[in-house]
């Protein structure tokens, strides 16, 4: 495997001497291009107190492409589907090499705050997002309740 | 002379040597405010010698000159927080120094004295995250964005790639017709850049001295500590199991392209088009892998 980039190192080193409050995010022990990352549900949203796991990787062209994320946890969101993939423009088009692990990991955590079930990725979820949000916002922190807490 | 005339004075002396390059905002009874200037290293008007900036902003208190006033520096473009720090102690001596009499002449030719000092961008480069080195080649952005020429030419033409792919995928009416124009990676406004040129470059000094990654024991801690989460949310079976999850889209979408067979222009999740385009991952020995060639599936 080539030599990690620079860039990697100095955002690790970052990410651990200055962390980003309500975000925690681990390099492997067998691969520094992939991150243990653990975001909290934000205070106010159906997801508060909730701990969520995701995994963060750094593809081989980084920080030409962005990273790849993922929630772990399960969570009830119109804008991650069931295998926990995320609907954000700065993980696809709109990425620049200008973002950086902490930017998105904010960006997604921002995401819990303000669900957008005008642009779904879990139909189903938008859905009842849409015909009846106090029915789905019950679900998301039943959701939460059940799967995104610590011992 | 009362305050209103000495400060008006002032401001008049102000607009004669600036010209346009000062902005002054009037309350409702007529007096000043507000004066700002954006200012600038000097280079004998070498627009393009000019890496740093910013802007001045002086709130005049009632009682000014007799009392200081409150200034403080916007948009700093080149300038790290440190310089920016170093900028306040040296306007606020001033300020004390000028007690009484007129200072906002006098704090611009502060500022601008500093800036030419270091006409050279102490912030660090978006793209590598590390600063500019004396020997650097690097680009001052029409935007005042910073980047190493190695660094930017790589975003181009990576980003100039993907645009050239994703159009191909587009009918001819779809296209864009202006083709691939560049835009800052910080700000994405439009910028003009020449990257045959910008991809000579050599790699950015502080790059090639930056130390290597070691693995801390606080690490080791960290590691653990996601590890206990990761497994108490398995027992509550609250973890993501891909393969299951996987099955089931494998039959919703058997059962789609069976009613929609003719929606063949956008496979969307469909697992064959997960299977085919698991080669972003390619080279990637890692035990995720699996997990990943699922992203590059969904737009």
């Amino acid at each position: 495997m080539a030599a990690l980039p620079r860039r990697i190192i100095k955002e690790t080193q970052r990410l651990m001497q200055e962390p980003v409050p309500g975000i925690s995010a681990v390099p492997d022990d067998s691969n520094a291009r992939y991150f243990h990352v653990i975001v909290t549900g934000p205070e106010d949203s159906p997801f508060e107190g909730g701990l969520f796991k995701l995994e963060l990787f750094l593809p081989e062209d980084y920080p030409m492409s962005a990273p790849k994320v993922r929630f772990i946890t399960k969570i009830y969101h119109p804008n991650i589907d069931r295998l926990g993939r995320i609907c954000l423009d700065i993980l696809k088009d709109k990425w620049s090499p200008a973002l950086q692990i902490r930017t998105v990991l904010l960006s997604i955590q921002a995401l819990l705050s303000a669900p957008n079930p005008d642009d779904p990725l879990a139909n189903d979820v938008a859905e009842l997002w849409k015909v009846n949000e106090s029915e789905a916002i019950r679900n998301a922190k039943e959701w939460t309740r059940r799967y995104a807490m610590d011992n | 002379m009362s305050h209103h005339e000495r400060v008006q004075e002032e401001l008049e002396a102000l607009e004669a040597i600036l010209m346009d390059d000062i902005s002054i905002s009037y309350n409702e009874i007529g007096c000043a405010e507000l004066v700002k200037s954006t200012i600038f290293p000097s280079t004998a008007n070498e627009v393009e010698k000019q890496y740093v900036c910013v802007t001045l902003e002086v709130k005049l208190p009632e009682n000014y000159p007799d009392c200081k006033p409150v200034v403080k520096l916007k948009s700093p473009r080149g300038l790290d927080d440190s310089t920016i720090d170093h900028l306040y102690r040296e306007i606020n001596k001033k300020c004390d120094e000028f007690l009484g009499q007129p200072v906002i002449f006098e704090l611009i030719d502060l500022i601008r004295e500093n800036l030419t000092e270091s006409n050279l961008p102490t912030c660090q480069c978006a793209v590598c995250l590390y600063g500019f080195s004396e020997g650097d080649s690097f680009t001052k952005t029409q935007c005042f964005h910073y980047f190493h020429n190695y660094c930017l030419a790589n975003h181009l033409i990576i980003t100039s790639k993907h645009f050239n792919e994703e159009q191909d995928k587009l009918p001819a009416w779809k296209r864009s017709p202006e083709g691939f124009r560049a835009t800052c990676p910080v700000c994405r406004e439009l910028i003009n850049c020449d990257v045959d040129e910008l991809k000579t470059a050599m790699p950015p000094k502080d790059l090639e001295n930056a130390q290597k990654f070691e693995v801390t024991h606080e690490l080791k801690l960290l590691q653990q500590e996601m590890q206990q989460l990761f497994n108490y949310q398995k027992s509550r079976g609250g973890i993501i199991d891909i393969e299951a999850e996987e099955n089931k889209l494998l039959l919703i979408t058997n059962s789609n392209e069976d009613s929609a067979a003719d929606n063949s222009g956008d496979p969307g999740t469909s697992l064959s088009n997960t299977i085919s385009s698991s080669s972003v991952s390619d080279g990637v020995q890692n035990r995720n892998q699996r997990h990943y060639s699922n992203y590059s599936s969904h737009r």
